[in-house]
């Protein structure tokens, strides 16, 4: 077989084409996996600990078991204890004495057990009856009194002595000799709180079993296949042999925080067993906050120096962040100074745990603590050098790898130094930094408004993956079918493989059926580190490709034609050897009762990784209120080639949002007295809307030779760091901390007095 | 609000009963009286109320048109009754607590979160929701909008912020494009859809509507 290449003339990728589902969705048609309602299906709710840490007393389920329409109770105990095996038991079958009693439970939000219900209010008001004895123990809440106390002893799960974790150091070159050499040498410390997903659609599925040996869900899930699988495992765990199969078609955002079906899962799939029946276990809003997942913290003492000219030959920071009882936190020693080649470093983090929910992946994990970190600092740097921050930041991007630039010349090694200038160049037009750029509070002003404008910048990865199967079936009518088990997070991803196969087919994307989120299709893999479209794009050529050769084989003779004579192009097939045409139908038709099937996996060469990125933030403060308001964002970004502009620009124009709500709003606060979360909601928890957003501007620095990469996490990664910059140049001071809310910008304001 | 009791004999239960009960405390003070009531109640000082519940009771709604009974217990939101009740999933429940727009319908032509309003109270009301702007393969202009500049993501908050934005154009027609965001603003999206909404909404202020 030939070589498999992107087409050189493009006739869809890279344009904008409207997503296909865009209206099913916009019109409340398109199930998601919170919609599904099956026969005689059940509702069930979980109970959570309302404690920090507290261990169970004493659990006495025997009035909720007879409260209306209770069908099933099971805790997390039984869900866990799996020694029962060896009796052929599943947990389940074991009383909570033996299972639960002495449970210790590790913050506010973990789960109990669940309840199954004929109606929801039912299962509501069983849950009240529960009744529940807590010893309550000691915890800890705030990192930097677990710092103080670290010396343990340890209020988190685990054996640990402590709360605090070593996070690992890294030394590169003389920082100490750097830093007396160093002409110009600042200092400062710089934080992003912990935030939370906020899916829309809450973690949750339907469970249903068919019969004792295989189960439906409808989990809302970005890894499909990879879900059936942990649920499968678990109860094969428990002695029960069975297949389960997933399906997500629509799912309400993920942002990497679902990844399996999780404890909800398998209380899901229990309870569904026990009762016999179908059982849709959705988290409330509060539980989301709580329990879901969340993106650490990060906080970093930096000192940065170097040259008056703008060399930066130091960076040291000495950090710390919160997993809450998870235990991989935000700062990541590795990619520190982040995109900058500096010669003198020493990195250092402390992993502090805390008792509340863990910490999941979250969109473009670790980036965009280290790139506040970093990008803070390179800011306050060059204005103490008196220098423009954009010239230094050029002046400290690594030049592109001399070897990389020989032999594999798309990789991003070969490249970045290009990309990031190319960039910042392009940045710099949209956003006139040349024109707007002044020194540090030395800007604009209206009144008591300050103008300020900052510059950031982001890298990623974006790989393609294998383990990624597609399936095109062509059939006489001229119809085709597009099959991948993987999910669509809200990226595209549907219309992604129906672009690429109409692509190599010669068809418009409408025209195709795409059928994705069921595990039973094949193998992909999940959505995580922005792989999807560069695993399954690839996937789908090969796929459309093998499909498409296949028509050729069979029909070609029936028409005394060779394969090898005939050329497809947009809704016709050619013979060249007669120069005879027929159109899509009329030559599928030939296939007769048949049809034709093409199978693709992910090969390599037709995707890549490694992108940059750059955002500019312009705002204006006011001094006298500390309100920010954000004016214009430019994002520059590239991700090889784009498939689909206008989902590209929507998932840029996305993430630099996320990145407005990391710099503006957002903050799980948790009390120190009570150890409870007390913004569990929208009310106080706070996202932004349609009259906090700014003008977006996204430019998509297109670089088809590259192949494809993935675009859903790099943009989202430096708003913040732009925000916080643009911010500091208004002023002329450093709001430290996220989220720049207007008591922090007085507070900022207040320490220079 | 007072607390509020039954007459004597009437069916029915207090206030204090029904928390007790149900826990929907912010819901409970509006239960006790229907709608009519209500209106009755803003004339009269003294309102008189009738009780419901706790057992499930008659509903019955006109949603796109539709006329469907259910039984529900009174405390059973409009949303809830719809996406338990009725299959109508469209609305999607997202806070539960009237903070995220993702619920919004048009209660006589009115933007509402109905999560916030019991489904007893909607009775003898018209209710559209998002389904009713796709029929026999007629898509209405507004979704049609939000398809055409990729104005969603995940879509979970879609069919809210359709619900708004046609709510805002029913009632004006012309309304300009900071009029339709003012409409917006009580709905939150994730994703980070807004700039395309933008688009949407000018392209839809452009046609007038
Ligand atoms: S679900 Fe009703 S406003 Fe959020
Ligand atoms: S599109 Fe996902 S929340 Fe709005």
């Amino acid at each position: 077989m030939a070589e498999i290449k992107w087409p050189e003339k493009r006739r869809l990728i890279g344009t904008k084409v409207p997503r296909l589902d865009g209206p099913d969705k916009a019109t409340g048609r398109a199930r998601y996996s919170q919609d599904i309602n099956r026969p005689g299906m059940l509702h069930a709710l979980i109970l959570r600990s309302p404690y920090a840490h507290c261990r169970i007393k004493s659990l006495d389920l025997s009035q909720a078991q007879k409260a209306p329409g209770v069908r099933a109770i099971v805790t997390v105990g039984q869900v866990n204890y799996t020694a029962g095996r060896k009796e052929g038991k599943p947990g389940w079958e074991f009383p909570v004495s033996v299972t639960d009693v002495g449970r210790e439970l590790f913050y506010h939000g973990d789960e109990i057990l669940a309840i199954a219900a004929d109606t929801e209010e039912h299962a509501r008001d069983a849950l009240r009856l529960v009744k529940i004895e807590y010893e309550q123990l000691p915890f800890i809440v705030k990192e930097e009194t677990a710092l103080q106390k670290r010396l343990g002893p340890s209020t988190v799960p685990g054996k640990d002595a402590s709360n605090v974790l070593a996070g690992g150091s890294r030394t590169e070159g003389d920082p100490d000799g750097a830093k007396k050499a160093a002409e110009v040498l600042v200092k400062g410390t710089y934080g992003v709180p912990v935030i939370t997903h906020c899916c829309l659609e809450t973690h949750g599925l339907v469970a249903e079993w068919e019969s004792p040996k295989s189960l439906t869900i409808w989990c809302t899930t970005q890894a499909v296949p990879g879900t059936a699988g942990q649920l499968q495992g678990f109860l094969a765990g428990h002695g029960i042999t069975c297949s389960v199969r997933c399906i997500t078609h629509h799912m309400g955002g993920g942002y990497g925080s679902k990844f399996g079906p999780d404890i909800q899962g398998q209380l899901a799939a229990v309870l569904a067993l026990v009762a016999k029946a179908p059982v849709k276990l959705f988290l409330d809003r509060d539980e989301e906050h709580l329990a879901a997942g969340n993106r650490p913290s990060a906080t970093a003492t930096v000192t940065i120096g170097g040259s008056r000219n703008g060399t930066i030959s130091v960076f040291e920071a000495a950090s710390y962040g919160t997993p809450g009882v998870g235990r991989a936190a935000g700062v990541n020693i590795g990619i520190l100074p982040y995109v900058y080649e500096v010669r003198n470093v020493r990195i250092s983090t402390d992993i502090v745990r805390l008792n509340h929910g863990a910490a999941r992946a979250m969109r473009a994990p670790a980036h965009p603590q280290n790139c506040f970190i970093t990008e803070c600092a390179v800011d306050d740097f060059a204005n103490a050098a008196g220098l423009d921050p954009m010239e230094v930041r050029l002046k400290n991007l690594p030049q592109n790898d001399p070897a990389a630039v020989t032999k594999i010349p798309t990789s991003f090694p070969a490249l970045r130094n290009t990309i990031y200038t190319d960039e910042i160049r392009i940045a710099a037009e949209l956003s006139q930094w040349k024109k707007k750029w002044h020194p540090p509070g030395k800007g604009p002003t209206k009144g008591p408004w300050k103008h300020g404008i900052g510059m950031a910048l982001h890298t990623w990865g974006g790989a393609g993956r294998a383990d990624n199967d597609v399936f095109v079936t062509i059939s006489s009518d001229g119809s085709v079918l597009v099959q991948c088990s993987t999910q669509d997070l809200g990226t595209g991803e549907r219309t992604v493989l129906a672009i690429v196969v109409a692509e190599a087919l010669g068809l418009d994307p409408k025209d195709l059926t795409v059928v994705i989120g069921e595990s039973q299709i094949g193998r992909s893999t999940g959505s995580g580190g922005s792989t999807t479209a560069p695993g399954t794009a690839p996937a789908a050529l090969v796929a459309a490709i093998n499909a498409r050769d296949e028509l050729f084989r069979k029909v070609a003779p029936k028409l005394g034609l060779k394969p090898d004579d005939l050329v497809l192009e947009p809704n016709k097939i050619t013979d060249k050897a007669s120069g005879k045409t027929f159109t899509w139908r009329q030559f599928c038709a030939r296939l007769g009762v048949d049809t034709v099937r093409g199978q693709g996996n992910w090969i390599p060469g037709l995707s890549n990784l490694g992108v940059g990125g750059v955002q500019v933030a312009e705002v204006w403060v006011d001094t006298e209120t500390g309100v920010v308001r954000l004016d214009k964002i430019v994002a520059v970004q590239d991700c090889g080639m784009v498939i689909n502009k206008l989902a590209c620009e929507s998932q840029v124009a996305g993430g630099v949002i996320m990145g407005i709500n990391l710099a503006m709003f957002e903050e799980m606060i948790v009390d120190e007295q009570t150890g409870r979360m007390v913004n569990p909601d929208f009310e106080f928890y706070k996202l932004g809307g349609m009259l906090d957003m700014p003008e977006i501007i996204v430019h998509m620095h297109d670089m088809p030779e590259r192949g494809v990469i993935g675009i859903g996490e790099p943009p989202t990664i430096s708003t913040a760091a732009a925000i916080g910059n643009a911010i500091c140049n208004a002023l002329g001071v450093r709001v430290p901390r996220t989220p720049f809310s207007p008591d922090r910008v007085l507070a900022a304001l207040h320490a220079r007095k | 609000m007072s607390e509020t009791h039954p007459p004597p004999g009437k069916p029915g239960i207090s206030r204090r009963q029904f928390l007790t009960g149900t826990g929907l405390g912010a819901a409970a003070t509006t239960l006790l009286q229907t709608s009519e009531a209500r209106t009755q109640a803003s004339k009269v000082q003294a309102p008189k109320t009738v009780g419901f519940g706790p057992n499930a009771v008659a509903c019955e709604l006109v949603v796109n048109g539709a006329r469907i009974s259910v039984q529900i217990e009174p405390r059973v939101t409009l949303l809830d009754c719809l996406r338990h009740y009725m299959d109508i999933t469209g609305p999607k429940r997202v806070c539960d607590r009237g903070t995220c727009g993702a619920c919004t319908v048009l209660l006589d032509g009115r933007p509402i979160y109905a999560c916030t309003m019991l489904a007893l109270e909607a009775q003898g009301k018209k209710i559209e929701t998002p389904e009713s702007l796709y029929q026999d393969g007629q898509l209405h202009r507004v979704p049609a909008a939000f398809a055409q500049y990729d104005a969603q993501q995940c879509g979970f908050c879609t069919p809210g912020f359709v619900m708004a934005m046609k709510g805002c154009f029913d009632r004006n027609p012309n309304a300009t494009p900071d009029e339709v965001e003012q409409c917006l603003a009580g709905n939150i999206c994730r994703c980070g859809t807004y700039q395309q909404m933008r688009d949407a909404l000018r392209s839809l202020c452009k046609k007038g509507g």
